[in-house]
């Protein structure tokens, strides 16, 4: 974890991967996280965007519903398998939720100011977002 | 220019399935190829068959049918995400016992594999959720 | 930022209402100096004049689709500053774009 160094964080890859909604109340994070996976899977250069709701993902703590419908814990803890490593986190959409990098243990995630969110955008040649 | 469409939004519920069938069309006059719609999250719905909307609203699955009968385009379902709402073609209704299917040709159920593979080899991948 | 990467100009969709949804911030958050966001369906409240402030700084790079602000009788109440487009003026912004990016 920590500040992006650029030129080297920031290479060029094939597909970016942005997560803005939170766990549980849709399933958009784990088809999202599902596609990322897949894409690592087929040996495609992925990195993952988590900004907005998205960024509540990386907290610990999480578990199954109360229903025993699946949160995204479980996905998460299988990107390394997957040799997903580029994790991303959008410092704004920490912030306003009164968290810090502090708080997103859940994953090796290196956070971003704005000017590094859009260099993120520019260097990926192609986005998937959820 | 080759274009993949995604479309995540559910039919009638949302405009996500307008939206891509007019971007689908404006495309295709302005001399593109549309080589894939992927359908995922609720846009799976789009490929039921047993779609029934009153006769004086678009007939959303037919119109997709009617941009695969001009050629290139495929309509590509995401199985897992059809499967867990009741979306299956006749093979997989035989496999889960189940009496009739939901899904049929041109609408084939394929895996995430498709929608990355349409994102990458594609010049363009519009989102309509 | 600009001296990290190469001069990629993304298209931005937006398709909800900066009124009650705040995926806009996200939006404006990933958007570089060059890129252009497209307002669609519910986004297309954003381009009410009464909507300026949720998406300033963006003049000449704002669009609306035409024909989701018909469909709503905004036509007549968008602020000048937002650029019209119809479906044809769509496909053409993507045409122009490195990639486009959808925010819901």
């Amino acid at each position: 974890m920590g500040i992006v160094s650029p030129g080297e964080s920031l290479a060029p890859g094939e597909l970016l991967v942005i997560l803005r909604h939170a766990p549980h109340g849709s399933s958009w994070l784990r088809e999202g996280l599902e596609a990322a996976m897949v894409a690592a899977a087929f040996g495609r250069e992925v990195g993952l965007l988590f900004t907005g709701e998205g960024v509540l993902a990386l907290l610990e703590g999480q578990q199954a519903g109360a229903l025993g419908q699946k949160g995204s814990d479980n996905l998460l803890a299988a990107l390394e398998m997957y040799d997903v490593e580029r994790c991303y986190v959008d410092a704004a959409a920490l912030e306003r939720r009164g968290l810090s990098e502090n708080d997103v243990s859940l994953l090796p995630v290196t956070v971003l100011a704005h000017a590094d969110v859009v260099a993120l955008t520019q260097c990926f040649s192609r986005v998937l977002s959820f | 220019m080759r274009y993949a469409l995604a479309v995540y939004g559910g039919p009638y519920s949302q405009q996500a399935s307008h939206s891509a069938l007019r971007f689908a069309e404006a495309l295709l006059a302005r001399g593109h190829q549309l080589t894939t719609v992927f359908f995922y999250h609720d846009g799976v719905y789009n490929a039921a068959s047993m779609m029934a909307p009153p006769q004086d609203e678009p007939h959303l699955r037919d119109r997709w049918l009617g941009l695969a009968a001009q050629g290139e385009t495929r309509l590509q379902v995401c199985v897992a995400a059809a499967l867990r709402r009741g979306l299956l073609d006749e093979r997989e209704a035989t496999r889960h016992g189940k009496q009739s299917y939901t899904l049929e040709a041109p609408f084939e159920l394929t895996g995430l594999g498709q929608l990355v593979e349409a994102t990458l080899e594609n010049d363009h991948l519009i989102t309509f959720a | 930022m600009d001296n990290v990467v190469n001069n990629c100009m993304n298209l931005h969709l937006l398709n909800r209402s900066p009124f009650s949804s705040r995926v806009y911030e996200d939006v404006l958050n990933a958007m570089g100096s060059e890129d252009q966001l497209l307002l669609i369906e519910d986004g297309v409240n954003g381009a009410l004049s009464s909507a300026g402030h949720y998406l300033a700084g963006l003049e000449g790079r704002l669009f609306a689709l035409r024909e989701d602000l018909e469909s709503r009788g905004l036509s007549g109440r968008c602020s000048e500053s937002v650029i019209v487009v119809d479906v044809d003026g769509f496909v053409a912004l993507t045409e122009a774009a490195d990639k486009t990016i959808s925010w819901f």
